[in-house]
């Protein structure tokens, strides 16, 4: 059958949150299991200690962005469906200020918000804490809004892709990003062996 | 330089990393959306809010989207069904390693006080971040980067810069 199954209304809402619990529960498996429960894993990697953050988001994301696109080649998964639907929109300014403030966040406390919950069933306070540290920034976003409201919705991009952007076909910017991955990895070995904080 | 104690007995990053990317793709082949985490924190702190003043948060510019009158509860809602999910899945992860181990991470020489002081900020400051860059690692660089969607490849970009920039700074709390 042609995905998005959701979208095409293979089923309905109440099977969509059964599809949601199970879906979590193999992403929260997986985050365990690649060590992403505990704050030092998810640090080391800004010290080149232990790139494993940046193997793990990469060739998670490669395997997706190449799956899909094998999935829509073989007629099973629509992307004009996603292109047009469901693509997440870009706002330009308001995501490079998120960036900054999520990457401090990041390094700061330790966690993101999905690895935090891992850190949660671990047993981790660090992660507690930094959950309700985000229930209070969430707090100071939504004291904040009539200040920042408007900048948070302008530089609209709408639904726009890299392939888009620069002018080429998915499949060929696809191959860059893989490329790039690859490049990323030969270099976190490098980084690991130069371990700068380390000496 | 040796491997420390906590780095021990997880899966190779490269198959954590594939196992994950599939995680992904049955998401967008079943839903059409990726996975997610700081919306399902967003609907908790306003389920908090309005618990203790449900005035505030119906007449907050930010927070009154999740109280629209006539919606269902803000809980009620696919990302946080799937951060739930989530939270049991990493327990069945945790327990079945023989991995449940209360405490703190941080490093041999840094105080707890510290550590968790850092962890409350640095979740204050990526919980602001998170809403300005309408989600977070999962959401944005996860989900959007699967998809080569703009906005959230800069998001990325911009996070490791930032964040390797002050990496130095609070180098402390894992020595």
């Amino acid at each position: 059958m042609t995905g998005p199954l959701y979208m095409f209304g293979a089923f309905g809402y109440q099977a969509s949150l059964l599809v949601a619990l199970v879906i979590g529960f193999f992403f929260g498996f997986v985050l365990e299991r690649a060590g992403f429960g505990d704050a030092r894993n998810l640090t080391s990697i800004f010290y080149f200690r232990d790139m494993r953050v940046l193997r793990v988001m990469f060739s998670a994301l490669a395997t997706c962005m190449v799956g899909l696109i094998i999935l829509s080649y073989v007629g099973l998964f629509d992307y004009a469906v996603l292109l047009e639907d469901s693509l997440l929109q870009t706002y330009l300014w308001p995501q490079v200020v998120g960036g900054i403030l999520f990457g401090l966040g990041f390094v700061i406390g330790g966690y993101c918000p999905g690895t935090s919950v891992v850190g949660v069933a671990s047993g981790k306070l660090d992660s507690v804490v930094f959950l309700g540290g985000m229930v209070a920034g969430i707090f100071v976003f939504a004291a904040g809004f009539p200040f920042w409201g408007n900048f948070y919705k302008s530089s609209a991009l709408g639904r726009i892709t890299l392939w888009q952007l620069f002018g080429i076909n998915e499949v060929l910017m696809a191959a860059a990003i893989v490329i790039m991955a690859l490049a990323a990895f030969w270099l976190a070995a490098l980084g690991e062996k130069w371990a700068p904080y380390d000496k | 330089m040796t491997e420390p104690e906590y780095a021990k007995g997880y899966w190779n990053p490269f198959l954590a990393g594939i196992a994950l990317g599939l995680v992904l793709l049955a998401t967008f082949y079943l839903m059409g959306t990726g996975l997610g985490a700081s919306g399902a924190v967003a609907r908790t702190a306003a389920v908090i809010g309005h618990s203790v003043a449900p005035e505030a948060v119906e007449h907050n510019g930010y927070l009154k989207e999740f109280y629209k009158p006539g919606r269902k509860h803000p809980f009620s809602d696919w990302m946080v069904v799937e951060v739930v999910g989530v939270f049991i899945g990493a327990a069945v992860a945790v327990l079945s390693a023989r991995r449940f181990k209360p405490g703190v991470g941080r490093g041999p020489h840094a105080s707890v006080g510290l550590r968790l002081v850092l962890a409350f900020a640095g979740g204050a400051v990526a919980g602001v971040g998170t809403r300005f860059a309408m989600g977070c690692t999962s959401g944005q660089a996860l989900s959007g980067g699967a998809t080569m969607v703009v906005g959230s490849w800069i998001f990325m970009m911009v996070v490791f810069a930032t964040a390797f920039s002050a990496a130095y700074f609070v180098r402390r709390q894992w020595s």
